[in-house]
């Protein structure tokens, strides 16, 4: 009757086991004085998907000054980082964190599509926030018209136009006025049209080349050109060029199933540039 | 043994007639099945552990004579496991 899974080993259903580490996440959270709202998965309102779909991760976005906190604590109780801001994302927005016990944890940092400054984004989506239950622990959740601009955005980057449709279609009169208003609150307006399949009246913006190649996709030349565009600042943009050449050691990591070696490193280094080139070939041809 | 309440620091979730106990932050996760799952949910809808046997019994098929005891003594091997509380229930607010 009473099973202690460190013991004889019990399968838990995955759902059962992300709600559990959502709860864990927001101890975590709580005892850390960080912000969090929780994202995506079974955190979103029935009302915008009535049909749970409990993810493979736990989701949450932090207040962006409360990151070094939380990851400390995260550490403190276990998690071990899987992938880092810097190579998990070409965005750099999450990073994820691996725990024995609660699976996978993708902590976001800003929002891929939210354009407006990540402080001041965190602050209307927190204004907004509704409490959550989640197995017995009170969390908090961002209220439904930014959860449907967060799910719309996401889509629009996980090329789920369908999804995203089927979402607009979902929601009132009333409920879509107050999605427009607050893309236009977060600077979100690209991304935005991207999902509603409207990306053409944002021509003359600066990231439109990056949903672009997001949406219809393209080479990872015309990626990195199209972000290092979109980045609101010299200083941002230089910091993209100086990562485009780099090895993405995680990945290698993760493919060899053990730290890579120098060796390796060094062999993916030199196979990116013909990589790159093998794409820009292929490219010239397109055009011809 | 009147008022019983999960204690602090513990996650749970109630899926196909299954309690999924957790300590959290960082585990670990107990399964309760059964009549102990059946304990669990009561517990968590209403504390009053003097009506405890009798609801727990009302939802089960072919109730032992000691269901009582059963009932008493399961409750107890969760207090002693840390995961239920009795002491919160019992302090005025």
């Amino acid at each position: 009757m009473l099973n202690n899974v460190q013991g004889p080993q019990v399968e838990i259903p995955l759902g059962v086991r992300l709600r559990l580490a959502r709860a864990a996440v927001q101890a975590v959270a709580d005892e850390a004085g960080a912000d969090i709202l929780h994202i995506k998965g079974d955190a979103v309102d029935s009302e915008l998907r009535p049909l749970v779909r409990p993810g493979t991760d736990v989701d949450i976005l932090t207040r962006p000054a409360h990151v070094g906190r939380l990851d400390a604590a995260l550490r403190a109780h276990g998690w071990a980082v899987y992938s880092t801001f810097t190579y998990g994302s070409p965005f750099g927005h999450a990073q994820t964190y691996t725990h024995e016990q609660w699976g996978y944890l993708d902590l976001h940092r800003f929002f891929p599509g939210i354009e407006a400054d990540a402080s001041g984004a965190f602050e209307s989506l927190w204004s907004g926030r509704m409490i959550h239950h989640i197995a017995g622990v009170d969390g908090a959740v961002p209220a439904v018209s930014a959860q449907a601009v967060i799910l719309l955005l996401n889509d629009a980057r996980s090329r789920r136009s369908a999804d995203a449709a089927a979402l607009w279609r979902s929601v009132g009169a009333d409920r879509r006025s107050e999605i427009r208003s607050l893309v236009g609150r977060l600077h979100a307006e690209v991304a935005f049209a991207a999902a509603t399949g409207d990306l053409e009246s944002q021509r003359g913006a600066s990231s439109y080349p990056l949903w672009k190649v997001i949406t219809t996709g393209g080479s990872r030349a015309a990626e990195w050109r199209a972000r290092v565009r979109a980045a609101p600042t010299l200083w941002q943009a230089a910091r993209i060029v100086a990562r485009a050449p780099a090895v993405n050691v995680e990945h290698l990591a993760h493919h060899h199933g053990r730290p890579p070696t120098r060796r390796e490193i060094v062999v993916a280094f030199f196979a990116r540039p013909v990589t790159a080139l093998a794409q820009f070939i292929a490219g010239l041809r397109a055009r011809r | 043994m009147t008022g019983i309440q999960r204690a602090p620091g513990i996650a749970w979730v109630i899926a196909e007639s299954t309690a999924y106990v957790a300590r959290i932050p960082s585990g670990p996760i107990v399964v309760l099945t059964g009549p102990a799952a059946v304990i669990w949910d009561e517990l968590m809808t209403d504390a009053d552990a003097t009506t405890l046997a009798a609801r727990v019994s009302a939802r089960m098929s072919d109730v032992p004579p000691d269901a009582d005891a059963t009932v008493k003594q399961m409750v107890e091997h969760l207090l002693a496991e840390g995961l239920l509380d009795q002491s919160r229930a019992d302090q005025p607010d």
